[in-house]
């Protein structure tokens, strides 16, 4: 039973953006995690995040459930900030305080990492919320299959990614099981000073990853067994199909970037 | 001790397109040194259900009472000592280097000097026939020999409920009969034992009182006699050769057991 949902998991309700092709959604973030470093403007910030916004409130996953990405990462944009404000110079100083400054263009570059930062994994949150599993393996396959001509194992990655994908839920429920039948042992994670609870994790960790590596095993004679050989003259279930709506995705998402980057 | 659920309801992932509501209000005692039987198909709610017996899962509304105490109101730390869950494929949680630490786990959590861990591994692991074991690495044990050793890891806790979900699930016969004999012995020694599981024929053989639940509501409870003899298609193999031969035989009763169905059928044979 799939009591707890992790962050950015898979969300499957209907929507547009579910509708779009894998690979659209791909590049789209890909090229987005690249403008970003190239977006240099408040207006130019403006943009990205409004289009951002739009698209979550398109993607039909609740806001709410959504922004809790950006959580865990709170922490490393507000040690980044902190690092950018104090220690980058250049502008004007706006506050001395024996050896603390601040100066404009720190502030600046500080506000401008951090928004670099959430909009990126509010990007990528938003690719694995409204792409099966599968369809994101398959489509970083298509994406790869060029390079295959160089010996890039193209499909073999792909199904590596597929499997961890798979796995991380999996291992979720069995990581909770375990945690229960510890704590109905008497086992507590939740007191004590730091090294108890590393400690204190040991009983979950081992069986857990002993169990990782049976399944790995038993994953591996399954495949074996139904006759997979990898990628040569495989075929799919789910063929991808890039369409009219998918070239129309993109080409917005390429004309929305450009513009924050020249704004 | 005497467990009691009120009208207990549990949602999973309320609020979410993987909301499932698995128990719709459950109501349900568990007596003082008896064996309660749960029965009923997968997705019925029992494991969700022997859960709450020890509040690993808090019920989204309703009451555990224990002792005719709220259990919210208990340490929660108490309350999973004197109720001992043994999860379906406890052995999944094996961990320690040898059976013998493994076993020790709970009685240590729980503070117990070492003369006294010491003590309750070699009787928990004696109870289980598992004594011989205690050096050997739980990592390469039989499947029947592990699950006698996570066994023991809850029993050596000196629980006043032992909860067992799906127990004999996997284990040949003769590991299964060992360990229903372990559940007959604790019930003559005073621990109440409850019993998931979907074999009605085990289920007959050690169960007081038997509860059977379907989609997450009890369908009937009573001793097996009443339960199973209701509804003889959905019952154990001895109550339904007995219910077929009843028409023309009414003198059977209502054996429930293997030994007194045996009894019944040869008191027919021999007039």
């Amino acid at each position: 039973m799939a009591a707890s949902r992790s962050l950015g998991q898979f969300y499957p309700v209907a929507s547009p953006l579910h509708e779009l092709d894998a690979r659209a959604k791909i590049l789209a973030t890909t090229a987005l995690a690249v403008a970003l470093f190239l977006v240099d403007s408040v207006a130019g910030f403006l943009v990205v995040a409004a289009a951002i916004v739009l698209l979550v409130a398109a993607s039909r996953v609740p806001p709410g459930a959504f922004f809790r990405l950006l959580r865990p990462v709170a922490l490393i944009v507000a040690l980044t900030v902190v690092f950018q404000v104090f220690f980058s110079r250049g502008g004007s100083t706006l506050f001395e305080w024996g050896f603390l400054e601040i100066h404009s263009g720190g502030l600046r570059m500080g506000i401008f990492l951090a928004l670099r930062i959430l909009l990126l994994v509010s990007a990528a949150g938003l690719l694995t919320t409204t792409t099966a599993p599968v369809a994101l393996a398959d489509g970083i396959e298509d994406l790869l299959s060029p390079l295959e001509k160089l010996r890039f194992p193209a499909h073999e990655v792909a199904m590596m990614m597929a499997i961890a994908l798979r796995f991380i839920p999996t291992l979720q429920e069995e990581a909770q099981k375990i945690t229960k039948a510890q704590a109905a042992r008497g086992a507590d994670l939740s007191e004590g000073g730091l090294l108890k609870r590393v400690r204190a994790t040991l009983p979950v960790l081992i069986p857990l990853t002993i169990g990782a590596f049976r399944r790995a095993d038993e994953l591996a004679e399954a495949m074996e067994s139904r006759g997979y050989r990898g990628g040569e003259g495989r075929t799919r279930y789910r063929e991808l199909r890039f369409r009219a709506r998918d070239a129309v995705a993109l080409a917005v998402a390429a004309l929305v970037l450009v513009g924050g980057i020249l704004l | 001790m005497r467990i009691e659920l009120e009208n207990v309801r549990h949602v999973y992932a309320p609020g979410t397109p993987f909301e499932i509501e698995a128990l719709r209000g459950v109501s349900l005692a568990v007596e003082p040194e008896e064996v309660l039987g749960i029965v009923g198909g997968t997705g019925s709610g029992k494991s969700t259900l022997v859960q709450h017996l020890n509040l690993l899962l808090a019920p989204t509304s309703g009451r555990v009472l224990v002792d005719g105490v709220d259990a919210r109101t208990l340490a929660k730390n108490e309350l999973r000592r004197r109720v001992g869950l043994v999860f379906q494929f406890p052995e999944a949680a094996l961990f320690a280097p040898t059976v013998e630490e493994d076993v020790a786990f709970a009685p240590r959590q729980q503070g117990l000097g070492e003369d006294e861990v010491q003590e309750r591994v070699r009787e928990t692991l004696g109870l289980l026939g598992a004594g011989h074991l205690a050096e050997r690495s739980p990592f390469a044990l039989s499947g029947g020999e592990k699950r006698r050793v996570a066994v023991a890891g809850v029993l050596a806790m000196a629980p006043e409920v032992l909860v067992l979900d799906e127990p004999t699930a996997g284990l040949d016969p003769a590991a299964r009969e060992d360990l229903l004999g372990v559940v007959r012995s604790l019930r003559e020694g005073g621990t109440s034992v409850v019993m998931v599981s979907h074999d009605l024929d085990e289920v007959a053989e050690v169960a007081d009182r038997v509860c059977v639940l379907e989609a997450g509501v009890v369908r009937a409870t009573g001793t097996p006699e009443e339960v199973f003899y209701a509804r003889p298609a959905e019952a154990p193999t001895t109550v339904r050769v007995v219910s077929l031969l009843r028409g023309s035989y009414p003198g059977l009763g209502r054996p429930v057991r293997l030994g007194e169905t045996l009894a019944a059928l040869k008191g027919l044979l021999e007039v």
